[in-house]
């Protein structure tokens, strides 16, 4: 019997759709097996088409994306409501994604700066009519509605996709590993004695040594190792794009809690190396910080 | 509001503030704070009742999901205390401490949470009065900033 699937999509950049395309001819290996009941990334799809659907009919709910608008928490809801098993697909749909980050400022500093204040406009608006309208923060999906499966990655890889895909078609469980990308990196280790850290285009990296171990500020050692280390592979690295490895509760904090250790660096020194500490310890996953989460406190006390 | 409304309110807040009394969680050192936090007790030092002490073996041992967590969880500030660089007990935990302490302040100013609210300071097992000085002036600090935004809104 085939398995009903619908993929929705959030405020997102379409890249964990992208890669499950990517799958190209082995995406026969899953297609069989699936019933695409909604999937508007591919196919005109309406939202009425899945509002008119019964609840928990859909056999495996794919959301990516968060909710950025009204629109997004409507439609998240609604595949909550239409699926049995829901699958946050990518870091967006996880924690909040790259857009997480706008959480530093408030909804009308964004909007300032997005639409009356960027250096391409002139005569700017801000738009108010026949749009949904926004939230005021992002913040992680399952904070809005309870998940059944965690599928992080930005995006998750194509394989990371089958596997998924293939575990829920086989009734079996999808659960996370513990390792790192360091555990699935091919780099030679040493012992850690950081003095110095190098932005990712200075220098020349040795591509048999560990990137750490030579001063970049590679996040392997405290992200969840699902993609094969592919960045570290190819000398580049690692931003943490999939998010800490289960059990570690805040990205940021696991890695100056590692850094602290490593690092042979004065005070002075180690202020300076980081000239966007939020952006380079929570690239995807600021929204579901400690700090985002306190400072959404704060917001809303302010109102 | 009309100045009245806005006058009484202002009026309001100044009470609140007034009647705060700041929580705040202190971490220190088993080997040099906690014993110096007992001398000043057995001394009979004078110091504010605004502070609950965790002893943790090391200030090395502080993940800074420990203090996030404390200030999540509604605590008005966080005092981390320990021996000074070079006493250390296990020869560098404090130095650790210290690096991450330096990068978390970056991420609560960067993040818009007064970062003044995390304080990080030496007191030796010898040192009663340094710590229930650094107690004060914690007290102090976190009392000029007001409660927690988490906490307030509770
Ligand atoms: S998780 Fe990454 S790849 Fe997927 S939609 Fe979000 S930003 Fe794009
Ligand atoms: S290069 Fe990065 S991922 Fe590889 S071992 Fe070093 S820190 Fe880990
Ligand atoms: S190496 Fe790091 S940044 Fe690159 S894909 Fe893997 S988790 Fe993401």
């Amino acid at each position: 019997m085939t398995k009903r699937a619908a993929f929705a999509q959030l405020s997102s950049c379409w890249g964990c759709d992208q890669s499950l395309v990517d799958l190209h001819l082995k995406l026969l290996d899953v297609l069989p097996e699936l019933e695409i009941v909604y999937w508007p990334a591919v196919v005109d799809y309406k939202l009425k088409d899945l509002e008119n659907l019964p609840d928990r009919s859909i056999h495996f709910g794919f959301v990516e994306g968060s909710c950025r608008t009204r629109e997004d928490e409507h439609l998240l809801r609604t595949m909550r409501a239409k699926s049995k098993v829901l699958v946050a697909w990518g870091s967006c749909s996880c924690y909040g994604g790259v857009q997480g980050l706008a959480n530093q400022w408030t909804l009308k500093e964004l909007l300032e700066r997005k639409f009356l204040k960027a250096e391409t406009i002139t005569d700017g608006r801000i738009p108010d009519e026949n749009v949904p309208g926004f939230k005021e923060d992002i913040r992680p999906n399952p904070d809005v509605v309870p998940f059944d499966v965690l599928l992080p990655g930005c995006p998750p890889t194509s394989d990371n996709t089958a596997e998924a895909l293939s575990a829920l078609l086989a009734g079996q469980p999808f659960d996370l590993p513990e390792k790192t990308v360091c555990d699935q990196c091919p780099k030679v280790r040493e012992e850690k004695h950081i003095k110095v850290v190098h932005r990712t285009h200075e220098g020349k990296v040795d591509p048999e040594r560990c990137l750490l171990d030579q001063g970049y500020l590679c996040l392997g050692f405290a992200t969840i190792g699902m993609c094969g280390a592919q960045c570290p592979s190819v000398n580049t690295p690692c931003k943490g794009c999939f998010g800490p490895p289960p059990g570690i509760k805040d990205h940021g904090a696991k890695i100056i809690s590692a850094l602290g250790a490593i690092a042979e660096m004065s005070p002075e020194e180690l202020k300076e190396a980081f000239p966007d500490p939020l952006g380079s310890f929570y690239f995807t996953d600021y929204a579901a910080s400690y700090l985002s989460r306190l400072v959404g406190h704060t917001k809303e006390e302010e109102q | 509001m009309t100045a009245t409304t806005q006058r009484a309110a202002s009026r309001t807040k100044a009470k609140e503030r007034a009647r705060f009394e700041p929580r705040i969680v202190a971490f220190c050192c088993n080997w040099c704070s906690y014993a110096g936090a007992d001398l000043a007790g057995t001394s009979r030092m004078q110091m504010p009742p605004n502070i609950r002490i965790i002893r943790v073996n090391c200030t090395g041992r502080i993940d800074p999901s420990f203090i996030l967590d404390a200030l999540y969880e509604g605590a008005d500030g966080v005092l981390v205390s320990g021996c000074h660089p070079g006493d250390c007990h296990y020869t560098s935990g404090n130095l650790r401490m210290r690096s991450r302490y330096v990068l978390l302040k970056r991420l609560l100013e960067q993040a818009g949470i007064e970062p003044e609210r995390v304080h990080l300071q030496w007191a030796s097992a010898a040192e009663g009065d340094v710590f229930a000085q650094g107690v004060t002036d914690m007290v102090e600090r976190i009392r000029r900033l007001g409660p927690n935004p988490v906490r307030r809104r509770r």
